[in-house]
Formats: C-alpha cells, structure tokens, sequence
C-alpha cells in the first residue's frame, strides 16, 4: 500500500513538474497576441480631429522602437479612456509604440504595482502622488519634456525638492458657475461680474419666487466633495490664492478666521431652502449630477449650479436638444482670483526610449494640440489653445489660460485623508453641528499630514 | 364520499398554510425588489433613467391630461383646430421647446385679450408637461420606454457621444468601432471580458477541485505518519486572508514573469482555493464506508482504481457543490483579476468597474452590465441547485 502511495505522489509530482515546464513557453505564447489586443493598439488608425498630418512630422520618437511596449496606469474610464486613446493616436502610429493600459481609480492598486516592485512606465495620477513617489519617479527634464509650453506656476506644483517630477497634462477649472442663459433672459437677469453682485443676483432671485443655488453634494463615500469646491472658490474670492496656498503648505490652519468666513457665506446659502433646493436636507442628500440636471431640466427647480468643466458634457448627455451658449453656459465664479481646480499629472517610474517619446510628445506643440482637438478637459500645455473644437472648452482654456495661477484642490493635494476631513466637516456643519470644533478637526488632520 | 373527504381535508390544508405562504412569497418579494429595479433600469434609456424612478417605468406622461385641460377646448385635441396657430404643425412648437418659451408665449396677449382667456396660466410642470405633449403631437421623436441600448453599448464597450446602435446608423461611431458582429470582441467591451472571465473561471475552478480530490482521499484513506498534523495544517490555512498575500505575491510573479498572465491568477486562485476545497472533500470521503474500501483493496484494487472508480463517483455531490462555491467565487472575484490580471485580461468585474467615468457618468451601463455578468452564475446556480443544497450538508454531519 505504501508502494501505491508513493506511486500517486510520484504521479502528482511529474504532473505538476509538466505543468511547470509548460508554464514559461505558453505564457510567451498567450502573451505573444496580447500587444495587438492593447486597447490603444486595436484601435485602426482613426481619422481623429487632430492635425495628425503636420503633427506627424513634429513628432520626435527618442529612438522607440515600433513595437516597444509603454504601460501606464491612470484612474480615467468610460468615455475619458476614449478621449486619451484619440490622443496617443498619432504617436502610436508614428513611432509605433504598443501602449498597455490600465485604469483603476483605486489608489491601492498603484501601491501594490509599486511595492511589488513592478511599477508602470508611466502613471497619470494626482499631485500628491508625486510627493509620495519622489525617490523613484524620473524627472522631467531628464525625459525631454519641453519646459517652454508651460507657465511657470504649473512647473512649480509638479517640482519637488528641487526636481520637476510631474507634467500637469490635464486641468479641469473647477471655479465655474452654470446657468440656463435661457432662464436669465426670461427673468432678465445679468452674469454678475463680482461678488457683491452675485450676492445681489441671488436676493433678486429668492425675492422673484425662483431658487438660485442648485448645491447637491451626495456622491457616496465622497459625500461632500462639490461644498469643499465651492468653499475654495470663496476663499479665492475673499482671500486669494496665497491664503489658499498658505493652507496647503500648512502655513495657515484650517480653523483660521478666513476659512469659517467662507464656510459661513457658503452655509448661508446651502443651509437656506429659499436659496438651494431642499435646504440643508437637499444640499446633503442630491447627487451631484442631480444637481446639475435641476438647473437644466424642464420646469428647473434652481437657477445656478457650481460645477467644474465635466458639468457641460453631462447637461449635453442628459439633454441631447439643448445648445450650448443658448441653453446652457457657464461664467467664472465672479471675483475669484486665480483658478480652483482638480489637475492630473504624468509621472514616470522607467525611463525608456517610449517614456521618453511619450513625455517629448505630450509636451509638445502636436501633443498641446492633440489633447485641445480631443476635447479631454483643458491641457495646461499652451500650445493647445489653437486646437480646442468644442466652445465651451475654449472658453475654459482662455480662462486657464488668462489665470494668474492655478491652485490645486485642498483635498486632492494635502495627503493623509484632509479630503475627507473637509468633507466630513461640511457635513457636519450643515447637518447643524458646530462649525468651530468641525474646522479644528480638519485643522489637526492637516497638521499631521504635513507635519506642523 | 371519500372522496369530497380528502378535497375537503386538502382544502382545509391548503388555507390552514395560506399564512406561510403569503409570509414566504412576501419575503421573496423583498428580496427580489432591488433586482427588479436593477433590470427595469438596465432596460429603460439613460434620459429616463436620469428623470424618475424605475417604478415610474409604465406610468402615463402627465402631458395629455394637461394639454386637455388648458388647450384642448380652443386648439382641438390634435391641436389643428386653429388654422393660424396649427399645434401639429412642427414649425410652430420648435419655437417653444420649453416650459419657459410656452409660458412666455401664454403671458403675451392675442389681440389685446390674455392668450388664455379666463383660465389661468399652467403652473411651470403642467406646461413642461404640455411642451412635451406637443412636441409628440408636433411628430416629434418620443423616446422609447425600454430600449436593449444598455446592453449593447455595455456589450461592445461603448463610449461615445450617444449610443451604439444610433451613432452606427449615423456613421458617427467612436474610433475603433466597426459597427459589425467585430465589435464584439472590442477589448473594452463584456463581450470580451466574457470570454476572459471563462478563460480565468474554468481552470480556477478545475484545478483546486482535482487537487482536492486526490488530497481529500489521502487523508481520509491513506494510511501515512502525521497525516492528522498535515491536514489540520492545511485547514488552519485557511485563516491566512488574501488580501495580506497580494504585495508579496506580486513580487514573486515579477520574477517569475507570471504577472498578468492567466497562468498568475490560476494558481493564485488553486492555491487560495485549496484548503477549504482539501477539508470539504475529506470530510465527504471520510464518511464514506470503509467496508466498501477494504473490500475493493481485498479484491485487489490499488488505491488508484479505488479512487476514481469509488470515490470520485460517489464524491460527485461534494464535487458539484465545490464546483459551484469556486465557480461563483473566482467569476465574481475583482480583486485578485484587478491586481495580477488588471488591463492586460480584463475579465467582467473589472470591466464593470471601470464602465462609468471617474465622474460616475455612464452608470446607466453598470446596470446592464451587471446583468450581463449575472448571466452565466445563473445558469450555473440553477442548472446544479440539488447539489448545491446536498453538498453544504455534506461536511456538516460528521466533522
């Protein structure tokens, strides 16, 4: 009986060596088709709106080899992978460079990759991960990234100690306001053009029966995100952009005087059922895109919704006959100086031929205007504003670019859950609690994120 | 007269139990809402979606009563009854899409009298509803209740400006799309990430139960030194979450060129699968007869030709119901293809997760999508359900 045992064992033991011994030849062999069946690379070579004849010829390969493999990584799905597919585009046909993609809004996976010691060439990812990959990611100006195209103010945020670390590839301005142009007529209302008008513009509205303020936060775990928006954007109206920068250094707390002003200008309306639909209730129980379609939808329950640029897409998905300019339109919060909003950022782990015939094309003139053409958000790339197709980016690109700096988000750029801090402390504060130990909540977690 | 008896008496029965079963349907209603709710929706065009609620799906549109109520007496109920202010004619209602531009028109005065006469005004619903309602009179599209648009644009993958089967009809596609059978296997469509999801699936679920089988047999009848420590091992590991394994996992299949390989993710999911497939099958084999083996050894069987001639037929149940907790486990599985597999492979899971924008936009296709992944563990849940049932017991009488 032994004998037989060890016969079974003998067995199981050739047969898993055969599965071992296959393993390396057929994983070359599955692996072997894969390239072709990149999403990027499937894709037949489109005529997309990008001026792919006179960019082909600008487009500098840095020695890549056709077939040379770039992996990236970034948190973009749906119709945003889209967008970046049309983008690459042209420098995958030229270069013929295979891009293997991955898309996960999981942060943790990125970790993973990275503690694996299995990074990907490249990750399109938030400003604070450049802090947080400081030591292993390739500065730019060793990858070839063309500095000239970009206003010093975004050079500054992607340098850490002394190394530009990250290319800002898209901006998303998030201090704008939308509003039926429409239903602004009908009332004979006027863009306001400061604060104090858009203080007037409100009171006027209340007094005429309508709603001006559509604030609905919900959006799941990230409950809260549009009022840290629209907190921000009061403190560059009231404060400025080196008070806001002053947050994100640490220099100033977040229970400073200047943030519960803006909390308090804010709570006055998103707390006031005259001034936002439903009250502090509907402020904390709407979805943020169903605030959007209040504004839009037929009778609209509000006159006005702060939202950044992505707003405009949405209205055009939900309302296929409305027109932009005459339906819908957005102004820039009046009064605010500088621009608010979320940016995503290049990063390189590997510094290869591809990596670098990436970064030389996302920083040059055909890249600025690849990504305008493809109408994915605002490029900080100045070469692009020639390109834009579509109005509205347009105008969000001149803004951008009219700016005189660009801050960051709070919460996307202060590490170790300040995000969700801010977020909590709005909730709390409308849902009645009290505003002071709310803000000295958020005031330590800054504190210990940034060491003070 | 017996007869009238029994009918009585089954009658009787069936009221005396009227209460359960009421309870038992009423319970399985609850259960079911959130589902049905999920499928109406995945079914409806995303505009509905957007607008109101999945039990407003067969509701009326409001706009009929409306128009009646403020219209119909002047302008007639197909509203031509005006021969200067034709309803149905399309020229006239494109000046007035709106709520807003109907009632602008309303306020102004026909020839110095109020438009509307003695009535009043309609309050700003009741005449979004009326411009809608005109707009139907006018020949207007209407769109459609339900539409299988979600599941087509999930199928394929679709991300363009609107969906599949219009932007194809316009020649209006989005890059990459053939607008033919082709666009099936779109690697970003769950067309695809199907046949990924079956190519992880049914390896992941075979290889554990093989193992498993050959494991559970020699430990329940294979006489060797320390056979009790081995297996109580082996089930202790179960403990270990898998989660704490992905870093360093990873690590190792960096080197070994696993990572983001089928290959990768059988073996992790043989490996995890392993020790609870290990302790169900022994326990199953273990409460088998030894009669039965003894005699089979007496008539000269090795314990090869008692294993697959024995027990591997009488271990069917067992090995149906570890078939099914695998299968469902390793197709629903996102965390383990997100890591090892990620966007080389993507199976369904991942495909559902990254349906929707970083925004959340497109969430009308999460529905459809979830569906689509359903599929198949339905028909796999209940084309072996009898077994499912025996096989929880099968470990349960004796430990």
């Amino acid at each position: 009986m032994k004998k037989q045992a060890l016969y079974l064992v003998s067995i199981l033991i050739i047969f898993s060596m055969i599965l071992s011994a296959c393993s390396p030849a057929t994983v070359e062999a599955t692996q072997a088709p894969e390239a072709t069946q990149a999403p990027a690379a499937t894709q037949a070579p489109e005529p997309t709106a990008a001026p792919e004849t006179s960019a082909a010829g600008t487009i500098d390969c840095k020695g890549a080899q056709s077939g040379d493999v770039v992996t990236m990584f970034y948190q973009w799905s749906g119709n945003e992978e889209e967008r970046l597919n049309q983008i690459l585009q042209p420098l995958v046909d030229a270069c013929g460079i295979v891009v293997q993609p991955e898309s996960s809004r999981d942060q943790a996976l990125l970790d993973t990759r990275v503690q694996a010691g299995t990074p990907p060439d490249i990750a399109f990812f938030n400003v604070t991960q450049l802090e947080q990959y400081q030591d292993l990611l390739v500065p730019m100006t060793d990858l070839g990234a063309n500095e000239a195209n970009y206003p010093a103010y975004w050079r500054e945020i992607g340098t850490i100690n002394g190394s530009w670390l990250g290319l800002p590839v898209k901006a998303d301005p998030k201090t704008l306001i939308w509003y039926s142009p429409v239903a602004f007529e009908a009332f004979g209302y006027e863009v306001p053009t400061t604060w104090d008008e858009l203080e007037a513009l409100a009171d006027k509205m209340v007094a005429d029966g309508n709603v001006p303020w559509s604030l609905g936060m919900e959006s799941g775990d990230a409950t809260g995100w549009t009022g840290s928006d629209f907190i921000q954007d009061i403190l560059l109206v009231t404060q400025g952009p080196d008070y806001v920068m002053g947050l994100i250094s640490g220099e100033i707390p977040y229970n400073d005087p200047g943030v519960k002003q803006a909390y308090e200008i804010y709570g006055r309306w998103a707390s006031d059922a005259a001034y936002t639909v439903g009250g502090a209730q509907g402020t904390l129980e709407t979805g943020f895109l169903d605030a959007i379609y209040l504004v839009f939808q037929d009778p609209f329950a509000a006159m006005m919704v702060k939202q950044s640029g992505f707003a405009g897409g949405e209205i055009a998905k939900q309302y296929p006959e409305l027109a932009y300019g005459t339906d819908y339109d957005f102004f820039g919060v009046p009064g605010a100086q500088g621009l608010q909003g979320g940016s995503d950022w290049m990063m390189a782990f590997n510094n290869t031929p591809a990596v670098q015939a990436l970064v030389a094309y996302l920083s040059s003139e055909a890249g600025g205007q690849s990504w305008a053409a493809a109408g994915f958000d605002v490029t900080p790339n100045s070469a692009g504003i020639s390109a834009y197709t579509d109005e509205a980016l347009l105008k969000k690109a001149e803004m951008l670019a009219n700016a005189t700096g660009f801050t960051p988000d709070l919460g996307d750029t202060i590490p170790g859950g300040f995000g969700s801090a801010e977020w909590a402390a709005i909730i709390s504060y409308l849902s009645g609690g009290d505003l002071d130990a709310a803000l000295t909540n958020v005031a330590n977690v800054q504190a210990e994120a940034l060491n003070k | 007269m017996s007869q009238s008896k029994i009918t009585r008496s089954s009658i009787n029965r069936f009221f005396n139990r009227m209460p359960l079963h009421l309870a038992v349907i009423g319970l399985m209603l609850i259960w079911l809402i959130p589902t049905i709710g999920l499928l109406v929706t995945s079914l409806r065009p995303v505009q509905s979606i957007n607008t109101n609620g999945w039990w407003m799906v067969m509701a009326a549109p409001p706009g009929m009563e409306s128009y009646n109520q403020y219209c119909g007496e002047c302008h007639g109920p197909d509203g031509s009854k005006i021969e200067t202010a034709d309803l149905s004619d399309p020229a006239v209602i494109e000046q007035y899409p709106r709520s807003i531009q109907l009632l602008g028109m309303l306020r102004q005065e026909i020839d110095g009298q109020p438009h509307m006469g003695d009535l009043e005004l309609p309050s700003a619903q009741e005449a979004a509803d009326i411009a809608a309602q005109l707009k139907k009179m006018a020949g207007g599209e209407v769109t459609p209740r339900l539409t299988l648009n979600n599941y087509i644009d999930a199928l394929v993958g679709y991300r363009g400006t609107n969906n599949y089967v219009d932007d194809c009809e316009a020649g209006a596609q989005a890059a990459g799309m053939n607008c033919n059978i082709s666009d099936l296997l779109n690697p970003r469509g769950m067309g695809r990430a199907f046949i990924n999801s079956l190519i992880v699936t049914i390896p992941a679920t075979i290889l554990p139960i093989l193992f498993a089988a050959f494991a559970g047999y020699a430990f329940a009848w294979l006489d060797f030194k320390g056979r009790y420590w081995l297996f109580a091992i082996l089930v202790g590991l179960q403990v270990i979450p898998l989660q704490m394994t992905l870093v360093p996992i990873s690590r190792l299949y960096a080197q070994l060129g696993l990572n983001g390989t089928f290959w990768g993710v059988w073996l992790f999911h043989t490996g995890f699968g392993m020790p609870y497939s290990i302790y169900l099958m022994r326990n199953f084999l273990g409460t088998l007869p030894r009669d039965l083996f003894e005699s089979a050894y007496l008539d000269g069987a090795s314990h090869w030709t008692a294993f697959y001639k024995l027990a591997i037929p009488l271990a069917m149940p067992a090995i149906a119901a570890l078939a099914i907790f695998q299968f469902l486990w390793v197709w629903n599985d996102l965390l383990v293809a997100l890591v090892f597999l990620g966007g080389k492979h993507p199976v369904m899971t991942y495909q559902i997760s990254n349906m929707v924008s970083s925004l959340g936009a497109g969430w009308h296709l999460l529905t459809a999508a979830a569906f689509l992944s359903m599929l198949l563990p339905m028909i796999v849940f209940f084309a072996f359900q009898r077994y499912f049932v025996r096989g929880m017991l099968a470990g349960a009488v004796k430990g």
